[in-house]
Order: structure tokens, then C-alpha cells, then sequence
């Protein structure tokens, strides 16, 4: 066990700094303004503390240490070149305030991004503001609602959401001021049209999906949805975190969305950094372009006068904020890092990007496949269930352990644990909502067959471990399962130093 | 051809062992009305190696600040950051983990944002921190929608919040964008001519939900008069200050003085400028706050066997669970970047952030002391206390001056009349622990023959 705060060395500080050019008693402060005790952090030198996160770190699991399917979240392998570029000085110290002339290298790629990700989901604009997907799905959304106060449509005030979507999809929608309606899904996972129809009025702004669902099943009556949703006037939000399934082979454009969020931590491998940075570009339709949050950038031919850049002969690149821009949601210019990242990724595959998604549901069909296989020969078919019963499957695929559940006390939960135990991280739990003891599982493109091959078998082998077993599952992990329920109960959050 | 793909060429065998022939059998689902039936127009893909050499090319073709004498700040500060900061996060167990779900195996992580939360909590002088927001910005806008969650109940001015006149108009906007969906007001808290907050003003928004003020504030005043706002709002009104983290090795943590929320861009601890993001927002608060925080946060406990052990705690706040009545839609923070603050604040240790705050408020100091004895340029807030940076009135626009610096290879400050368009004139220069003696003595010669010639100019 290491404890920071039990490092208290006599040296007071882990690397030497030069002196200051101004010595402390050359400076002057206003009354009572000076801190009087200084905060308790620990005295650590740079072998200790390098020791303490490295130790930290080996109690982590990251894609780096083993298969990761948790689904949605899209966990693929982060190409580690990203990360040397995103270091580069022409990115990590450069400031947002700087004039245009110091900045066309970033600029111009900005300008790169913002087009394929226009391509690649069938929309006409891109602002890459937004920080995360959540922050990208309130921005389109407060768009939607400018665009209908501009229209002078003040009655939209509803935004409709399957009781399959994510939890940030109603959350966003109501820190904008809206009012949420959930819908059924129909039996299978889908969504109802028939429940949309009865919803929907001159009092929808939007309504809010991801296709393909979060049981990783594409919606085949998308676009009768989206008929529905804009007959009655309202918007079509498309929210992105499954686009990995689909990148090339259809598109959100095509689908007859006017709004979208790109998860630029999830399908183009910016690392999760265990909960963020992510970064959440929006795209958007013509007739909502105007409402984005500036700047953006554009470009025009070089002009003689202009000073000369390096990125280019032909484009100079201009900041540029929309007519009736929201303003921002963020005070600079977005997470710029996990954008250039990004890009270092998407140039990776260009115009095979499509084979990126191919192979994101090739992967998920074929352990699918393998479970089942599995299961059958072991004799243990019956005690999960398909989340959706449907031939094929899209980036993920969602299994319900109902039945396990019920024959033998082993919830989806144990069985997480019991992965644990095989080197594995779980698949996400308990999500959609709609699925009874929900496993959602997303391969990603980035694992090899015998990767796959071999979770199947051992998914197979856990189920069938006695529940008991299961029940202490973890135990080869650093700590075993642990007491949220205590830790809500006896808030600690913050080391209790002793009292002096 | 790519190659990122384990399974490239293995296809075949893969779809034969489902009994499918061909890859778009995978795609069946997808109705042909919305089958995109034409070829991506992007480039062709590349090698790491033709992406690394065009990265550096077209990134090469930027300036970067350490490439020129830098005074431009304005809410991120070039501060050093430890080579091991930068090792460490590259650490694939951290760099390539998802948020922690399954504590089991997520324990490095909790127990360095636990860590991360004791340190914020320390810093600031208050009960509990989030393991961060996305920036200062958001931070500032999630303390003002929390303060009406909390207040509006017993407030006499109902949805309404006060904002100090002087926070940047991109910052504002975000507050804005965050708050309108509640239907909360904005007003406005008017500064002094030195600077410093108007007191009278303060009293108008005794009864608000909550008070947003910067310490330093945006034109880098140390703002003594803020150790009196809570006396003057009284309880029911939430005191928030955003804080330039590193000046509270020197100056007064808020929660010391009565602040129930302190919120600040946490970038000057652990990250580089990296043009504004990743960076962090801190976000910390009094316990009458805690569950109507923003984000997440973990706690301290035990697994089955009693050991200590770490876990998200409180998540009934959040979005995954809440949906539409969370606290807030916040789900990816900024983690890694906090992480990178954490390993920064443990080598810094006590005295040297103290130290590190002297060296940004020494040159800030030494400066002033440089700039103040020319005659053709002044320095409005003379009488005041400033940390990082001040405001130098020009004697034309500080647009104009900005590009005479550039031409001579200086990135001069900022041109204020961004924020205050009516400060044509003013310009708000930045030091740092970065900023060196001789630098400073460049940009006094540089600002006194630009403004000597201006006057000149403006006499002929």
C-alpha cells in the first residue's frame, strides 16, 4: 500500500526550481490575503512519486493490459504515434489567443477535420467545440432551440428519447431547458413508431437516438422515424456514440438526421485516459448551421499580402463564428489535443474508414457467434438470452443473464467479476435499462480472432462456474469486491489527515 | 490497405464460421434507402510515417510560445511542468483505461483521483472536490447552475446570479449557454476604477442564489475586498471564486474566507497551454453543495475482506442513473489532465508552491516595476496587487502594438479590447515562472520605443 499523503520528506519539495527574479519580500498584498497555512501536501521526491504512480498503475486496467468489451464505449487500441504528435510543440504550446498568422498549421487541420467529419456523417457544418459527447449533444441541442426561437416556434418545447438511450441524452436535453419524453421501446429492442406517432406534435423540438441502438442493433424504420419526427416539425438528433458501426456503409445524412455528435474518443481512438479527456465535434444541416458555437474555421485563397505560411501555397485559414451563433461551451477551442490526435488517426485510414467499421462488426458478429457456440456445446445455452433477437448485430451485441439469474442466483454482475478473474475487463452491466441482467458487449476492430476465441470459451467456462464461486468473485484482483454502499455511508472523500 | 486491423485477410474465415460469404452480409440490416453507395472522398490512407512527417511539418508551421518571448496569457499560463508528469500519464494502465466502473480492477486510478480530490480540497481550503470539469469555464457555469439548485428555494431574488463585470465575454458565454436552460439571470457586479470589486454593488445581490467573482480577477488584481463578500451576502447566497490555482501558494485559499464553491482552470498545475484543451476545470465545495455537485467522485472503502479500497461514490447525482434530473449531463471529464495536476502538486510539495508562486508573482512584480517609470505608457491599476499579469494603457491601440512586438519576435499579451471593447488602449501583459529578468527588460524597450513613436507620430 503507498499513500501519498504519508510521504513527509524534509526536503519540502520533489524538483528544485530556479530563484525567483523577485524575491518574496519585494512583493505586497492586500489585507488578510495572505495564506497563513499552506495546503498539507506531501514532501515527495521524484524517485518516490515516480514509484507511487507507477504502483498505481499497475493496479489499473487499461486496453494496453488486456481485452476490453465494454460496451459502447468503444474501447480500441490508441495508436501511440497520436500521442507523440499531440506532444509536439506546434500543438502543446501554442495558445488559443494567438493571432491567425501563428497558428495556420492548427488551423488548417481543424479545417481538415471539420470536412471529414462533415463527410463521414452526411452533414453540411462542423464546429469542434464540444469536449465530450455529452457536451456535444447539449450543444446541438441548444442550436435546435435557437433555431426554433429564431422561427419564433417558442411552443417546441419537448424532446423526445427512447427509454433505450443513454443517460446524457435526456440529461442534456433537460440542462437546456427542455422537457423529456421517453418512449417504450417494442419488444425487440426497436423503436416504436407507433409509440413516436403518439408523442410527437407542434410541441416536439427533437427527438434523440443513436442508431445502431444500445442493444447494437440498427434501426431498420430510421427513416420513417425521422419522417415522423420533421412532419411534426421537430429535428432529428443523432447521438453518435455507436458511429463506429456504421462509418461508410450509411450515414446520418442519409438516415434524414439534422444534428450530430461524433465521440472522437470512441471512434477515432482518442484514449480514454481512464474517464477523459474526450472531445464531442457537432455536426450539423444547413438550415442549423447558423447557430453553431464560434469560431470555426474556414478557409480562402492566399492573398499576396498575406504573410507566408508553411502549411500551404494555395489556403490561408480564418477563424469565423456563425451569424447567430449560441456563443460557447467551452472558453477556448475545444480539446484541440484529442482533435490533432484524431486526425493523426483518420489520416491513418483516409477513405478506408469503412473498413474500420467492417471490421468493428465482423468482430462483434463473430463473438457473438463463437458465445453461442460455445454455450451449445457446453450444454449452457439456456441460461442467457439475446438481448435482441436479430441475425445480425452491429458494433456490439447485448446478452440478458434473465435466466441465469433465475436458475442459479448468478446476476450479470457475478459473471463481470467472475471475467475479472480471467484477465478480462467486464462488459458493461446493467445497460440499456430495457434488457433484464444486461451484458453489452463491444469487441472493437482492434482484437485479433484468437482473442475472441478464447473470451468466448472462458464466458462459457464462467457461466458455468459455481455460483458460489461467483458470488466472491473477484479474487486475483488487487482488492476484491468492493462496499459501495459503505463508501456512500461513511463519506471519505479526502485523505483524513490527523488533527494537529 | 491499413494496418491497425489483427483480422485484415482473415475475413473469409471469420464470416464462413457464422455462414456468411461476404462482409456485406454483416450489413443486411441497413436498409438500401440508406445505404451510402458512393466511396468516401477523403485521401488515401497513411503510414505512421507520413502522418508523423506531415504532422510535423504543418504543426512545425505554427509558432509555438516557446519559440518567441511570450507575454500572452489571459486565463492559461505557460508554467514548467516535470519531464516525469509526461512519463507517467503515458503509462498505458492509465493513458488507455475507461472510466472505473469495475473498482476491482480500476484501483490506481480511484486512488489518484482520490488523491487528486484531497489535493484540490487542501489547495482551496474546502470540503470536497470533483475528480474535474471540462475547464474553468464550465466549472464557473456548473457552480452557477448548482448555486440556484441549492439557494433558490429561500432566495429573495429568485433563478438570479451575479457575475462579476469583468469575466471574459467567452467565459460569460459558457455560463450563459449552461444557465438558460434553468431559466437563470445573469447580472452583472460591478469593479472600481482600481480595479477592485464595487462593494455597493455587492449588496444589490444579497438575496441571489450566488455571487461569481476571480481572484486574481481577469486584469490580475489581488482583490482584497473579496475576504468581506460573504459577511455582506450572508449564508443563503452562494460565494463562488474561481482561482488561479498556483497564486494560492501565496494567497488566501477562498474557503478560508468564506467561499462555498472554488472553481478555476486547474492548466497552470501539471499541463501545458496545449491551445486551450485538454485542460481541467477544478471544481470544489462547502458539504451543503456536495449533492448537488456536477461530475464524479470517488470515496474511500472497503472490499470483503475489509481492505481499503476506492470506488465512484455518490453517482445517484449523475446522469447514468438520474437521466433528465441529474446535476448535470457531465459523464467523460477530463481525468488524465487531472491526473497530470496531481503528479505536478505531489513534486511541488507545500514550499514549492509557494516558491512557484513567488517566481509567477516576482516577475509580475518585476515587470510593473519595469514598465511603471515610462512616461508614455501607464499602468491604470498601479495601486493594486497583481499575480501573473496587468493592464498597460498604450498610448494608441494595443492591436497596433501587438503587431509592432510580432514583427520584432515578441508575443506581446493581449489586446483587451477583445473582452472591454471600449479599452482600445489597453493591453494585459503575462509573466510566468518562465518569464526571465532580460525578457522583461526586452519588452520595456520594446514598449517604450513603440508608444515614444506613437506620440511622435501623433504630434507631426
Amino acid at each position: 500500500m503507498s499513500h501519498l499523503f504519508e510521504h513527509n520528506g524534509a526536503e519540502g519539495r520533489g524538483y528544485n526550481q530556479p530563484p525567483p527574479i523577485v524575491g518574496a519580500d519585494k512583493l505586497r498584498f492586500p489585507a488578510g490575503l495572505v495564506r497563513k497555512s499552506l495546503p498539507k501536501w506531501p514532501r515527495i521526491s521524484e524517485p518516490e512519486m515516480v514509484r507511487h504512480y507507477t504502483w498505481l498503475s499497475s493496479r489499473n486496467f487499461g486496453i494496453d493490459t488486456g481485452f476490453y468489451p465494454l460496451g459502447s464505449c468503444t474501447m480500441k487500441h490508441n495508436p501511440r504515434v497520436n500521442e507523440v504528435i499531440a506532444q509536439l510543440p506546434g500543438i502543446a504550446d501554442i495558445h488559443p489567443l494567438q493571432p491567425e498568422h501563428h497558428i495556420q498549421g492548427t488551423l488548417s487541420i481543424f479545417h481538415e477535420m471539420q470536412d471529414m467529419l462533415a463527410i463521414c456523417a452526411g452533414m453540411d457544418s462542423v464546429t469542434l467545440q464540444p469536449v465530450a459527447g455529452a457536451q456535444g449533444e447539449f450543444t446541438a441541442i441548444r442550436c435546435i432551440q435557437e433555431y426554433f426561437r429564431s422561427n419564433g416556434e417558442l411552443n417546441r418545447t419537448k424532446v423526445i428519447v427512447p427509454d433505450s438511450a443513454h443517460g446524457t441524452n435526456p440529461a442534456s436535453a433537460a440542462m437546456a431547458g427542455f422537457e423529456i419524453i421517453e418512449i417504450p421501446s417494442k419488444e425487440d429492442g426497436r423503436i416504436d413508431l407507433e409509440a413516436l406517432r403518439a408523442v410527437v406534435g407542434d410541441d416536439t423540438a427533437a427527438m434523440m437516438i443513436t442508431n445502431p441502438s444500445t442493444l447494437g442493433v440498427f434501426e431498420p424504420e430510421i427513416a420513417e422515424a425521422a419522417d415522423i419526427v420533421h412532419q411534426a416539425g421537430g429535428q432529428m438528433y443523432y447521438d453518435g456514440a455507436n458511429f463506429n458501426a456504421i462509418l461508410g456503409r450509411t450515414s446520418p445524412g442519409l438516415m434524414g438526421f439534422d444534428a450530430v455528435h461524433y465521440n472522437l474518443h470512441k471512434t477515432f481512438s482518442q484514449p480514454h485516459g481512464g474517464g477523459g479527456p474526450g472531445s464531442g465535434p457537432i455536426g450539423v444541416k444547413a438550415h442549423l448551421a447558423e447557430y453553431l458555437p464560434g469560431p470555426m474555421v474556414k478557409r480562402r485563397p492566399i492573398l499576396p499580402d498575406d504573410k507566408l505560411s508553411n502549411v500551404n501555397v494555395e489556403w490561408w485559414y480564418t477563424w469565423h463564428t456563425p451569424e447567430n451563433s449560441i456563443g460557447k461551451v467551452q472558453q477556448w477551442h475545444g480539446n484541440s489535443g484529442a482533435v490533432i490526435r484524431c486526425w493523426a488517426y483518420y489520416r491513418r485510414y483516409g477513405k478506408e474508414l469503412k473498413t474500420m467499421s467492417e471490421h468493428a462488426v465482423l468482430n462483434a458478429n463473430y463473438l457473438r457467434h463463437r458465445i453461442m457456440e460455445e454455450a451449445k456445446v457446453a450444454g449452457v445455452r439456456h441460461l442467457f438470452e439475446d438481448g435482441a433477437p436479430v441475425e445480425v448485430v452491429k458494433h456490439e451485441f447485448t446478452l440478458s443473464l434473465g435466466p441465469l439469474k433465475e436458475e442459479r442466483g448468478v446476476g450479470a454482475m457475478d459473471i463481470a467479476k467472475g471475467l475479472l478473474d480471467k484477465g478480462y475487463m467486464a462488459p458493461t452491466v446493467y445497460f440499456p435499462l430495457i434488457v433484464p441482467e444486461c451484458m453489452m458487449v463491444e469487441p472493437t476492430e482492434t482484437e485479433s480472432k484468437e482473442v475472441l476465441d478464447e473470451f468466448a470459451k472462458n464466458f462459457v467456462e464462467v457461466l458455468q462456474e459455481d455460483p458460489d464461486v461467483l458470488h466472491e468473485a473477484p479474487t486475483s484482483t488487487p482488492v476484491r469486491r468492493v462496499d459501495e454502499v459503505y463508501a456512500a455511508r461513511n463519506l471519505t472523500l479526502s485523505y483524513p489527515f490527523e488533527e494537529e | 490497405m491499413v494496418d491497425q486491423l489483427p483480422n485484415l485477410g482473415r475475413e473469409k474465415e471469420m464470416l464462413a464460421a457464422m455462414g456468411m460469404d461476404s462482409l456485406d452480409d454483416l450489413f443486411v440490416d441497413i436498409p438500401e434507402i440508406v445505404t451510402m453507395d458512393f466511396e468516401l472522398p477523403l485521401p488515401p490512407p497513411q503510414t505512421e510515417e507520413e502522418i508523423l512527417s506531415d504532422a510535423r511539418r504543418i504543426l512545425g508551421s505554427n509558432v509555438a510560445l516557446g519559440d518567441r518571448v511570450n507575454f500572452l496569457g489571459a486565463g492559461l499560463y505557460r508554467n514548467f511542468v516535470p519531464s516525469s508528469v509526461f512519463q507517467l500519464i503515458s503509462r498505458g494502465e492509465f493513458l488507455t483505461a475507461y472510466t472505473p466502473y469495475q473498482p476491482e480492477v480500476s484501483q490506481g486510478m480511484l486512488q489518484a483521483m482520490w488523491e487528486f480530490q484531497t489535493l484540490i480540497s487542501e489547495l482551496v481550503g474546502l470540503d470536497v472536490a470533483n475528480l474535474s470539469v471540462y475547464d474553468g469555464s464550465t466549472a464557473a457555469a456548473e457552480a452557477i447552475t448548482c448555486s440556484v439548485r441549492v439557494h433558490n428555494r429561500k432566495a429573495v431574488q429568485k433563478d438570479t446570479v451575479y457575475v462579476s463585470e469583468l469575466t471574459p465575454p467567452d467565459r460569460l458565454s459558457v455560463i450563459k449557454n449552461y444557465s438558460q436552460g434553468g431559466g437563470i439571470e445573469i447580472k452583472s457586479l460591478r469593479h472600481n476604477a482600481d480595479g477592485t470589486l464595487n462593494l455597493e454593488s455587492l449588496s444589490e445581490a444579497s438575496g441571489s442564489c450566488g455571487i461569481y467573482l476571480e481572484q486574481p480577477n481577469p486584469l490580475g488584481i489581488l482583490d482584497g475586498g473579496l475576504v468581506k463578500v460573504k459577511e455582506i451576502i450572508g449564508e443563503n447566497t452562494a460565494f463562488i471564486v474561481g482561482v488561479q490555482p498556483t497564486s494560492l501558494g501565496l494567497v488566501e485559499a477562498p474557503g478560508n474566507y468564506g467561499a462555498d464553491i472554488v472553481v478555476g482552470e486547474g492548466q497552470a498545475l501539471g499541463s501545458p497551454v496545449t491551445f486551450g484543451g485538454p485542460i481541467y476545470g477544478i471544481f470544489a465545495c462547502t458539504k451543503t453543495y456536495l449533492r448537488q455537485m456536477p461530475g464524479r467522485i470517488v470515496g474511500r472503502s472497503i472490499d470483503v475482506d475489509g481492505k481499503e479500497a476506492f470506488c465512484l461514490t455518490l453517482s445517484t447525482r449523475e446522469q447514468h442513473i438520474r437521466r433528465h434530473r441529474a446535476t448535470s449531463n457531465i459523464c467523460t471529464n477530463e481525468t488524465l489532465i487531472a491526473l497530470m495536476g496531481a503528479m505536478h502538486m505531489s513534486l511541488l510539495g507545500p514550499e514549492g508552491l509557494r516558491h512557484l508562486a513567488i517566481r509567477n508573482m516576482g516577475a509580475c512584480q518585476l515587470a510593473k516595476d519595469k514598465l511603471a517609470p515610462i512616461t508614455t505608457i501607464a499602468i491604470p491599476h498601479s495601486s493594486s496587487a497583481h499575480y501573473n499579469e496587468f493592464v498597460v494603457e498604450l498610448p494608441g491601440s494595443a492591436a497596433e502594438c501587438l503587431s509592432y512586438l510580432d514583427v520584432n519576435g515578441l508575443i506581446g499579451g493581449f489586446d483587451l479590447s477583445n473582452w472591454y471593447p471600449e479599452r482600445r488602449n489597453w493591453l494585459l501583459v503575462s509573466f510566468t515562472d518562465q518569464t526571465g529578468a532580460s525578457e522583461i527588460e526586452l519588452l520595456a524597450a520594446h514598449l517604450a520605443a513603440w508608444s515614444a513613436s506613437k506620440l511622435q507620430g501623433a504630434m507631426t
